[in-house]
Order: C-alpha cells, then sequence, then structure tokens
C-alpha cells in the first residue's frame, strides 16, 4: 500500500481543483426572476496526479455528476478554479478558457457517458460515432479514419467488421466500449468516466471495469471514476473522495477509507456494501431520512439531520475538510474522536 | 506518453467477406416497417399514380386539352363498350358515335347513339403533337381513335369542348406541384425556425413562441382568401402560381415550428447531444449532424400530412375563383362552373375532380399514416 503512495507521490500532479462551485439559478415567473441557485458543487478541491484513479462517490443528486461536467466545461462553473497540466507542460484553468481554448483541451480530457444507450446518436454507424472527434479536430481523412477507428475497435475488443453497424444492434456492454473508443480517439490523458457501468448488468460490469483497468494500464490514462457503488469504486481506484449535497467529506486512499472510514457518512456508505467473506458480521449502519435539497442545504455540517453522532456543534458550524492523517481528510467535527466501523478485510489488486 | 496510434495495426481489417456484415441502413428499415401496414402501401400508390398522372398529362389525354371546340360543350361521357348492339363480346374496347339532340319538348341535350359501326379504341396511337417536359417534341398517346370524326371522352367535355380527363391530368400537374412547393416552403420555414428556437432556448426561444402563438391564433381561411384576392389579375399565370405557393405556408409553418421545438427541446437534453459538445463539436454540427437527422423524420410525416390539407385549401380557392387562374388549371378551378345549379344539374360529371382530390387526400394520409409508424424502426427494438 505505502509503495503504491510512494509511487504515487512521485508523480505530476495534472489536475488541481480549487473551491469549484457550481450553481444552477431557479428561476421564476414571467420575467423569469432568479429566486435562488441549486447549489450542485458548492466548493469542493482536490488534486489529482498522473496516472491515477479517483474515485467520486456519493448518493444520487449529490453532485458527483455535476462535478465530472464542470471540470469538462460542459457547464460554466460558477467559481473556483480547474489547473490543468497540459501535455505541454503549461498549466491551464479550465475554467476560464474561451470556446477555442477549450476545444483544442478536448484533446486531452475526455469523458465517458453514463448511459450507453442514450450516449450514442442513433442515426450514425460505429464508424460515424467513433471517427467523429477525429473529424472535428481534423486529425484524420479519407481512408485513414477508417484504419484508426478499426485500432479504436480493436483496442476495446470490438470487431472491427462491424463498423458498418448501428449502435441499437449492440448490447450494453458492447455499446459502452463503443463510447470508451470514442473516448480514447482523441489520445486523451484524463478521463471523466461518469458512472461508465451503473446501466449495465453486473457480469458485464466486471468485463468494461477489466477493460478500463487495462486500457489506464496500457495507454497511462488519469481517471476520476464516478460511481455510487463503492463495491465498483474499490476494483479501480487508488483514492476514493466521497460526495455529499454538493460538498467532499472525505478523501483518503481506497482500503483505508473502506478500512478505517473518519466520517460517518463514509461509516454508512461502507457498511452497505456486503463483505466478501459470508461469515463475517457487520453491522448495517441505515441513514434515516432523505439527502437534504442542494437549493436549501441544512446550517452546520450538511450531513448533521442523518448523522447519528450529531451534537450541537454540527448544527451550527461548518465543519473544515481537515486532513487526519497523511493523504486523509474527512469533514467532520469528531472526525478524530469517532469510533468507525470498516471494512474488516478489503482485498485490493 | 504512449500514443493509442503506436500500437499495432489491427490484424483483422474489414474485408470484403464481411460487406454482408454490415446492418441495414436506417432507410431499409423504415421500408421494412412500412411495407408492413397494407394501408400505407394502397396509400403510396394513390399517390404514385396520381404523380404519374400529373407528370405526362399530354400522354393520358387523347385530345389537345389547350384546343377549345365549342360545337362540344359539355358532351356527357362516351361509354366504352365491349359487346356491341347484337350481343357480341370484341376484345377490343369501343365506342358508338353519339350526337346530341335537343328534346323539342323539355329543351333538354339527349345523346342520341348512332349504332351502325364500333369505332374501337386504339392504344399507344399518334394524334396530336406535343413537348414532354418542354423539350421532346412526339405525338405518342395511350389511346385514341382511329379518325377524328368520332371523339370518346371518357370524362366527358367543358364548358369549351375539352376533354375533362385530359384537363384533370393537366390540373393533378398544378394541384399537386402547388401543394408540394407550399408545403416544402413550410417546412423549410417551420423547422428552420423550430430548431433555433429548441436549441437555442431562453429568451430566443421565448420571443419565437410567442410570435409563433400570434401567428397561430390567425384565422387562415379569411387571411388566405384575402391575399389571392388582391394579387393583380394582370400577372402571368406563372407569377400567380408562385404567389399562391406563398400564401399557404404563410401560417402554416408556425405549428411544424412548435412540433420541431419540442421535438428539439427533448433531444437537446439526450446525452448524445452533451457528448457531441464534449466531443468539441460546433453549434453549427450539432444541429445538422445530431438535432435534424433525428428531427428528420417526423418532419417528413408532417410533409406528407401537410400536402392533402394545401390540396384541399387550394381547391376550395380555385373553386371560388380567387386561386389559379387560365391557361393553368387545377382540380378545384375545373369544377368552378359547377357553381352554376342548372349547369350542375344537366352535366353532374363535371364533378368528377372531387374524386382526384379525395384519392389524393386519401392516398397522402394513408402515405403519412404508414410513414409515422415507420419512422422511428427503433422503437420497438
Amino acid at each position: 500500500m505505502s509503495d503504491i503512495e510512494a509511487e504515487n507521490s512521485k508523480r505530476d500532479i495534472i489536475l488541481k481543483v480549487k473551491d469549484l462551485k457550481m450553481h444552477f439559478p431557479l428561476r421564476q415567473g414571467m420575467l423569469q426572476r432568479q429566486v435562488g441557485a441549486i447549489k450542485a458543487v458548492d466548493g469542493i478541491s482536490f488534486e489529482l496526479r498522473e496516472q491515477e484513479v479517483m474515485g467520486l462517490v456519493g448518493e444520487s443528486g449529490c453532485g458527483k455528476t455535476t462535478v465530472g461536467r464542470a471540470l469538462l466545461r460542459l457547464y460554466d462553473p460558477t467559481d473556483g478554479e480547474v489547473l490543468f497540466h497540459k501535455r505541454d507542460g503549461d498549466w491551464v484553468d479550465v475554467a476560464k478558457l474561451n470556446r477555442k481554448e477549450m476545444k483544442n483541451l478536448r484533446k486531452e480530457m475526455r469523458m465517458i457517458f453514463q448511459d450507453p444507450f442514450s450516449s450514442l446518436n442513433p442515426r450514425l454507424t460505429v464508424r460515424d460515432l467513433i471517427a467523429e472527434p477525429l473529424v472535428i479536430h481534423g486529425l484524420a481523412s479519407g481512408g485513414e479514419i477508417t484504419a484508426r477507428v478499426a485500432q479504436l475497435m480493436n483496442a476495446v475488443g470490438l470487431k472491427p467488421a462491424y463498423m458498418g453497424r448501428y449502435p441499437h444492434e449492440f448490447s450494453g456492454g458492447q455499446r459502452q466500449r463503443i463510447g470508451v473508443a470514442r473516448t480514447l480517439a482523441l489520445n486523451p490523458r484524463l478521463i471523466v468516466a461518469d458512472e461508465p457501468v451503473s446501466a449495465l448488468d453486473v457480469s458485464v460490469q466486471a468485463q468494461v471495469l477489466n477493460l478500463l483497468q487495462n486500457l489506464k494500464d496500457d495507454y497511462r490514462l488519469t481517471f476520476i471514476f464516478i460511481s455510487h457503488d463503492l463495491s465498483v469504486v474499490e476494483h479501480i481506484c487508488d483514492r476514493i473522495a466521497v460526495m455529499y449535497v454538493g460538498n467532499l467529506v472525505e478523501v483518503a486512499p481506497t482500503d483505508e477509507l473502506l478500512r478505517n472510514p473518519r466520517h460517518p457518512y463514509t461509516e454508512a456508505l461502507v457498511s452497505a456494501v456486503p463483505p466478501a467473506d459470508p461469515l463475517i458480521k457487520m453491522e448495517r449502519v441505515i441513514l434515516e431520512g432523505d439527502v437534504p435539497s442542494p437549493a436549501n442545504p441544512p446550517s452546520g455540517c450538511v450531513f448533521h439531520p442523518r448523522c447519528r453522532y450529531a451534537q450541537d456543534i454540527c448544527t451550527r458550524e461548518v465543519p473544515p475538510l481537515l486532513e487526519i492523517a497523511p493523504g486523509h481528510s474527512a469533514r467532520c467535527h469528531f472526525a478524530e474522536e469517532l469510533e468507525l466501523q470498516g471494512v474488516a478485510n478489503v482485498q485490493l489488486p | 506518453m504512449q500514443d493509442i496510434y503506436e500500437a499495432e495495426l489491427p490484424s483483422e481489417v474489414p474485408n470484403e467477406d464481411d460487406a454482408e456484415e454490415n446492418s441495414d441502413s436506417y432507410s431499409q428499415l423504415v421500408w421494412q416497417r412500412f411495407s408492413r401496414s397494407r394501408a400505407a402501401i394502397v396509400g403510396g400508390l394513390m399517390v404514385l399514380m396520381l404523380f404519374i398522372l400529373a407528370l405526362f398529362p399530354e400522354f393520358f389525354s387523347p385530345y389537345d386539352f389547350y384546343a377549345t371546340k365549342l360545337g362540344d360543350s359539355y358532351i356527357p361521357p362516351s361509354e366504352i363498350r365491349f359487346i356491341d348492339v347484337d350481343g357480341n363480346f370484341q376484345l377490343r374496347p369501343f365506342v358508338y358515335k353519339s350526337e346530341l339532340v335537343i328534346d323539342p319538348v323539355t329543351y333538354q341535350a339527349k345523346p342520341v347513339v348512332d349504332t351502325e359501326d364500333p369505332h374501337y379504341i386504339h392504344f399507344f396511337v399518334r394524334s396530336w403533337e406535343y413537348k414532354l417536359f418542354g423539350f421532346i417534341t412526339t405525338d405518342l398517346h395511350l389511346f385514341g381513335l382511329a379518325n377524328d370524326e368520332v371523339r370518346a371522352h371518357i370524362l366527358g367535355t367543358d364548358r369549351f369542348g375539352r376533354d375533362l380527363w385530359g384537363r384533370i391530368c393537366l390540373a393533378g400537374r398544378v394541384s399537386l406541384s402547388l401543394s408540394i412547393l407550399a408545403a416544402l416552403i413550410a417546412i423549410v420555414i417551420g423547422s428552420s425556425v423550430g430548431v433555433i428556437s429548441g436549441y437555442y432556448g431562453g429568451a430566443i426561444d421565448n420571443v419565437i413562441q410567442r410570435f409563433v402563438e400570434v401567428v397561430m391564433s390567425f384565422p387562415e381561411l379569411p387571411l388566405w382568401m384575402a391575399l389571392a384576392a388582391v394579387i393583380p389579375k394582370t400577372w402571368s399565370s406563372g407569377q400567380i402560381f408562385l404567389v399562391m405557393a406563398f400564401i399557404f405556408p404563410f401560417l402554416r409553418w408556425a405549428v411544424l415550428a412548435r412540433e420541431v421545438r419540442g421535438k428539439v427541446l427533448s433531444l437537446r437534453e439526450t446525452d448524445f447531444i452533451l457528448a457531441a459538445k464534449e466531443q468539441g463539436a460546433g453549434d453549427f454540427r450539432i444541429i445538422f449532424k445530431h438535432l435534424y437527422p433525428n428531427v428528420l423524420s417526423h418532419v417528413i410525416v408532417i410533409l406528407t400530412l401537410m400536402i392533402p390539407d394545401i390540396i384541399l385549401a387550394e381547391a376550395f380557392l380555385s373553386f371560388l375563383g380567387i386561386g389559379i387562374q387560365e391557361p393553368l388549371t387545377s382540380w378545384g378551378f375545373l369544377m368552378k362552373s359547377a357553381q352554376s345549379l342548372e349547369t350542375l344539374g344537366q352535366n353532374t360529371w363535371i364533378l368528377t375532380p372531387v374524386l382526384f382530390i379525395v384519392v389524393a387526400v386519401l392516398g397522402l394520409n394513408f402515405l403519412g399514416d404508414g410513414l409515422r409508424d415507420a419512422a422511428d424502426p427503433y422503437s420497438n427494438l
């Protein structure tokens, strides 16, 4: 474990996110007056090293997809910095690029979409789908396109012979491979994978996860892996960041987070993962209530209405994200005092 | 950093054997589903038939439909016979010479049939000369009689003694082309406005939609009539035709703009549009490569359903005499003389263009319904 960490820390930082905020205005009435804002992402910061896989987990609606989209400027962030270390060595603030500069940067930062059924235009053949980024960025033309599409299809385990088919003729797993091939087409360095396996059957999930793992090793990719499922994330991620209502509540290396969670919310998430050994008895932490609305988050710690350890201070003061151990931070007033339950035996690859 | 393209070239490159692996294209899938519906096929055939008539009216008409022959005014349809007066069956259809004789008591014109010798109808005969598509000179016709003394008017004649069947074929050309042109104009305007409104959204959408509401609340018929009535009669028939083609889409585009906008609004939020943005595609590419092809099937359906509407509206205006003018003619215009009850009472066959309008409207509606069901072949896959 410490080897991995040591190795990681030698690598260069590729992405620095500082206090990223994404607020969506709430409008009402004929004049579309702004009556409030949905604070989907409310000030998150993290760093990512090259070839690292960071998992971003949380319940649905916690803002993890919004983070991914804001990083890639599919949404324009309200505030904050997204510093990206480009291939040529320069640092750029993704949040402030204009359209043309952003288009250039899209060669280095790509996204894999969640739903392989809706993310492929039904009117285009697989060849056109995979070739589209090449055409948009003018990277290939004529017969070269076909050759490259064939290479990409091979790389993701699809038969290039199926190039002329339409997406509706493929299974979910195959479609997601098409999506991955399209993402790889521009030879990116950072990939934001937005729940790439959550729409797939469990048996197919493993195949796609293995594919991503292999691609990561072969092409030295850096991943932000967004998921709501800890058991998916634990296989592929070096580090996990837990999100709750637009905030990061805990960031730690994968096995550290699973064994030794320091935030009550992480504890609840971890307890939901069934242990690999049926003999192990774990107490299931069941959270009461619903996720609060990001338009009107609770005072103090956003988690306090559902936290079984909550005390007075939690309703009043917002806890900071503090580093409690090297590489392990948590946003809880009692992070160092609580005895929280983790997973007994985690098998890491 | 390793490059994906530095990897070895795939051993498996598509070859000819794999050609059949290529799947059915979108149009093939649509055809498969379309051909399953019998009504749609019948509708398509009806429309196809009318198109052929309208494309080659000179070929189908045995007599020059521009040449007036006042002596032949309002001749009732000739009876096509296979059995002669003696009861013998003849393989070749024929007509008997018939003349209109005024009844001395009632002053009604009554046909008197001269059954002496049959006048056979010949097929692919050569008679009056015409220019096919305006430049190929020919005199070939589908059918005709050997001499011009006896005439076979299968649908009778109009007031000026012109063969009504030939006139109907000719009128089909104007009725169909005018309504198709008008519907196309409506489609182009409507879908452009709809795509812009739906794609850009926000204030642009708001302004466009309020304008569309105003347009849609306009009374259609009075506006059409007013616009058609102010066309100067001194204009050439071609000019009048063009202006008419712009009058009908005047309000029609609004409904389409609204429907296309709705479709675009829902498509805009789909992941594949987001994925296109993520790839760095510009607005132009997103609209024409991703949005419009997915709206197009819907637009084509609306097109086929809008044409019959315009055929009816044009027939109505022309019947009232405020539409198409001579020398052009349309189905509605042919029935103009039926406005007089007296003329209609004695010459009921002048209403036969109604049949053609009915066939056209029904055929296009069947076709449109079939297309609507077939347009989305992925829906139950």
